[in-house]
């Protein structure tokens, strides 16, 4: 039985990543084997050199600096590890010697972790070796640790620091080889060409003999160091760290953090005596993991291709997928999943803005704002859909008008190609910031609405139900709010009738289910037999959400969920159905992402036959609030007289 | 620092010689006796030894009446502690004891199966091969070891053998008691206070055992800083 000693110690560790991976009986027996270790002040627990002998550190109490000493043996303060911090690690994993000198700044406790059953279980955790690889990776604490650990060994001391940063690495199934005398101009072409961040250099037999990476290149041609004419021999890494080709992920990620290489090179026995198959980089292994959102936001914020930045996309629906499959809460994936889509469209906004600068036009004439609209305006895009999105600038004077609508309307057209280069298509209905229509002054903006508002043509009812949900993502927020102060004060007058027409928009889809209770399929068209899951499921749920929350004049609440989250506070009586609604949406966009991931489409149809049962149990359950929404709208604006 | 006062009292009767082993003493007694090796020179460094924090939990306070509940120990070796090398044993409740009482400090419900208890022999046993000659280190020391000491007396056995240091005894000698320090403020709780270690777990033998040692590892530290060098076994035992 575990003694109270090591379930306090329990206690401590399962708050803490890695630990909080492992179960508890594993965690149980990692805390029974913890040694509790006391640090007076200025003593050392370790120093460079030393063999890490089979434990890390966790800090309980107190505080542990960490020291790397330069050429002349002073002392540069690396990192302070307070309570509950990890060090110590990286050289138990690696089989390496400790690089730092770890010393107690105050009295300090150290829970000093057992790694010879904690290696064990790093085997059945997966999640605890990426942890510990993505953490390492992302620190600068580790990347200084990995370059002092192979600086004897590697890089010449002259080589000036250069923090590795993370690289835009294509994995390459065919790895792109050159020979040892060919120029380094050469293979930096070949490089582009082929889109890759390495060239392996092989000899007759294709053995791998050293590896080139941009970093390299970067380092010796950029900076003038080296001719480009010069043989690539001349720069490559040599000898390279080769892995057998059905190394596992595990294996490979060990293996780069025991080495700092961030490149391996596959071949056919795993020796440096057999045929190059192909390349891994550390870019590779963090593709894999499914990464962190706070790594995409990262990465995004850095890179400088449309390309690149479809790349990014891509890994943030891997995302999507391994919170989908854990069922993580909707509304966190969606606001996880809204920040990565905002920061796109500003970082393609960038892009534009520098294109326009480019070709000389300057800077913006005038303060704008881009909104995003639909989905994406309310956060509740999870894949990529259509754009959706409209331009407001402040006003300016007449003479100028035109000038400053040109400009914007150029810079949209760089914006929208931009967001298609990234995946997010151009929109059939042309609902977006490059048309003429939807680039406006807020003056404009505000006319546009009222006409809106007070013709309610069924045309005018869409355009209401795409663009109401709008929301600024460049500016400072001031321009769309001078939108919804107009929007609030011409509610005042033609609040009821609007409001009626745009309820009975929301009724134009009915019930989903037959007579029969089965699914209404599109009879006619490309998606003939398929279900409508948008328009027929989802749409009434949020147009409903969006007309109850006009009307009750809370124009700031931009998301169904939160809606309906509102609504049920506002309406007692109602909000059981409410959170019916709200759930029943969140199925539906769980059961969306879910299709549209399996499927790599937007998910919008599906075809009643490829769901499982349980899917196809919980869509019915979900339009029985469909219905009662529906029906809510019907008495509550009177529209049995209107239809 | 004192010795254990039985094992001095001992030591004028016998002259200092170790008693030849007795025929009566039960067989894990003797191999306890027959290994014990004699304390280390007094210029050994501290952090070469290793030591055993000790701690009992009782039926009550009086050593001719009361009982072991259960005993708990941790090794300490320099400054580590390891939770893997413990040792922690549990006895029934003997016929005739009320132990509501004790179950209100100690939180061990009596004869509870969540621990595995055994007889008191076994118990016994099984402590002396875990503490081997290894100085042993408690809070009240001389308590814990009079009752133990009681109890291996009443299964034809004699005293511990070992030498004992009172971690009281040590904070006493740190910071003696005085018009700022009143006599009652060197308990593990206000000791554990002032040294600001948590008191989870408080009345258990092992929690206590690990209050204790946290104590007995910052008490040491303190007095090497007050002797101005690394410690020797010769600071706290006198040879």
């Amino acid at each position: 039985m575990p003694n109270q000693v090591s379930y306090r110690v329990y206690d401590f560790l399962k708050e803490i990543a890695p630990f909080s991976y492992l179960e508890q009986e594993a965690l149980l027996q990692v805390a029974g084997r913890v040694e509790v270790r006391y640090q007076p002040p200025g003593t050392v627990v370790f120093r460079p050199g030393e063999p890490p002998r089979d434990r890390f550190f966790v800090v309980k109490e107190g505080a542990i600096e960490l020291f790397s000493e330069d050429a002349e043996g002073n002392e540069l303060l690396v990192e302070r590890c307070g309570e509950r911090d990890i060090f110590g690690i990286r050289p138990l994993l690696a089989n390496d010697n400790y690089i730092f000198l770890a010393r107690a700044a105050e009295e300090s406790l150290l829970y000093a972790v057992n790694s010879e059953g904690f290696r064990e279980l790093i085997k059945e955790y997966p999640r605890v070796l990426e942890y510990l690889a993505t953490s390492m990776a992302g620190s600068s604490r580790y990347a200084l640790e990995y370059r002092a650990a192979h600086r004897q060994e590697r890089i010449p001391p002259e080589e000036p620091p250069d923090l590795p940063a993370l690289q835009s690495i294509h994995q390459s199934r065919e790895p792109v080889v050159c020979r040892a005398n060919e120029t380094i101009i050469d293979a930096a072409k070949q490089m582009t060409e082929m889109n890759v961040g390495s060239v392996v250099v092989v000899n007759d037999e294709r053995w791998p003999i050293g590896i080139v990476t941009d970093r390299d290149l970067r380092r010796s041609v950029a900076t003038g160091m080296v001719s480009r004419k010069a043989p690539v021999f001349t720069i490559m890494s040599s000898p390279v760290l080769c892995i057998e080709r059905k190394a596992t992920v595990t294996e490979i990620q060990i293996e780069m953090i025991r080495s700092g290489y961030h490149h391996l090179v596959q071949t056919e026995d795993g020796s440096d005596k057999s045929a190059v198959t192909g390349v891994v980089s550390e870019h590779d292994l963090l593709l894999l993991q499914g990464n962190s959102p706070a790594v995409i936001i990262q990465e995004i914020s850095r890179a400088r291709t449309t390309g690149y930045l479809r790349e990014l996309r891509d890994r943030a629906e891997r995302l999507l997928a391994s919170y989908i499959e854990k069922e993580v809460a909707i509304g966190y994936i969606t606001a996880v999943m809204t920040q990565i889509n905002d920061e796109i469209i500003r970082k393609c906004i960038k892009l534009g803005l520098a294109s326009m600068q480019a070709e000389g036009h300057g800077n913006p004439p005038a303060l704008f704002d881009w909104l995003a609209l639909g989905s994406q305006g309310r956060g509740e895009q999870l894949l990529r859909t259509d754009q959706d999105n409209a331009l407001i600038f402040e006003d300016v004077a007449a003479n100028r008008y035109n000038t400053v609508k040109g400009y914007f309307l150029k810079l949209s057209d760089y914006v929208t190609e931009y967001l298609n280069e990234v995946g997010f298509d151009y929109c059939d209905g042309d609902m977006m910031a490059s048309n003429p229509k939807w680039c406006l002054s807020v003056s404009k903006w505000k006319e546009q609405f009222t006409t809106w508002m007070i013709e309610t043509t069924p045309e005018n009812m869409l355009n209401t139900s795409i663009f109401f949900d709008y929301r600024g993502v460049w500016g400072d927020g001031s321009l769309p709010d001078k939108l919804s102060q107009h929007i609030f004060g011409e509610m005042e007058f033609k609040n009821t009738r609007f409001l009626a027409s745009l309820a009975s928009a929301a009724l134009q889809n009915p019930s989903p289910l037959t007579f029969f209770r089965n699914f209404v399929v599109e009879r006619s068209g490309e998606h003939k037999d398929f279900f409508d899951l948008k328009s027929r499921a989802m749409r009434p749920l949020t147009d409903a959400a969006r007309v109850l929350i006009l009307q009750a004049k809370q124009g700031n609440i931009n998301n169904t969920l939160r809606r309906y989250e509102a609504l049920a506070k506002l309406e007692p009586q109602n909000a059981e159905l409410y959170r019916e609604a709200a759930k029943a949406h969140e199925v539906l966009t769980r059961l969306r992402a879910e299709l549209g991931l399996k499927r790599g489409d937007n998910g919008r149809f599906v075809k009643p036959s490829e769901l499982s049962q349980i899917h196809r149990l919980l869509l019915r359950n979900s339009f029985t609030p469909v219905k009662e929404i529906q029906q809510l709208l019907e008495i509550r604006f009177q529209l049995n007289y209107i239809r | 620092m004192e010795d254990g006062w039985l094992a001095r009292v001992r030591q004028k009767l016998t002259g200092g010689k170790s008693p030849a082993p007795r025929d009566t003493w039960p067989d894990w007694y003797r191999t306890y006796r027959e290994g014990y090796a004699p304390l280390p020179p007094p210029a050994t460094p501290l952090d070469e030894i290793s030591i055993v924090v000790l701690d009992a939990e009782t039926t009550g306070l009086d050593v001719r009446r009361d009982r072991i509940l259960s005993l708990g120990a941790l090794r300490v070796t320099g400054n580590s502690i390891s939770l893997a090398d413990k040792f922690e044993a549990y006895l029934p409740v003997p016929a005739g004891f009320d132990a509501s009482g004790s179950v209100s400090i100690h939180g061990i419900i009596p004869n509870s199966t969540r621990y595995h208890h055994m007889d008191e022999p076994t118990l016994l046993a099984s402590f002396l091969q875990y503490v081997g000659s290894n100085v042993i280190v408690g809070h009240h020391i001389n308590f814990d070891v009079e009752m133990i000491n009681r109890s291996l007396q009443r299964h034809d056995a004699e005293p511990l053998w070992n030498t004992v240091i009172d971690t009281a005894d040590l904070a006493r000698r740190l910071r003696p008691a005085g018009y700022w320090t009143p006599p009652h403020d060197y308990s593990l709780d206000a000791l554990a206070k002032r040294y600001s270690i948590p008191l989870s777990d408080r009345h258990t033998a092992l929690g206590d055992c690990y209050i204790t040692a946290v104590l007995w590892l910052k008490l040491l530290r303190r007095l090497a800083v007050k002797l101005d060098g690394d410690l020797v076994l010769g600071d706290l035992v006198k040879g």
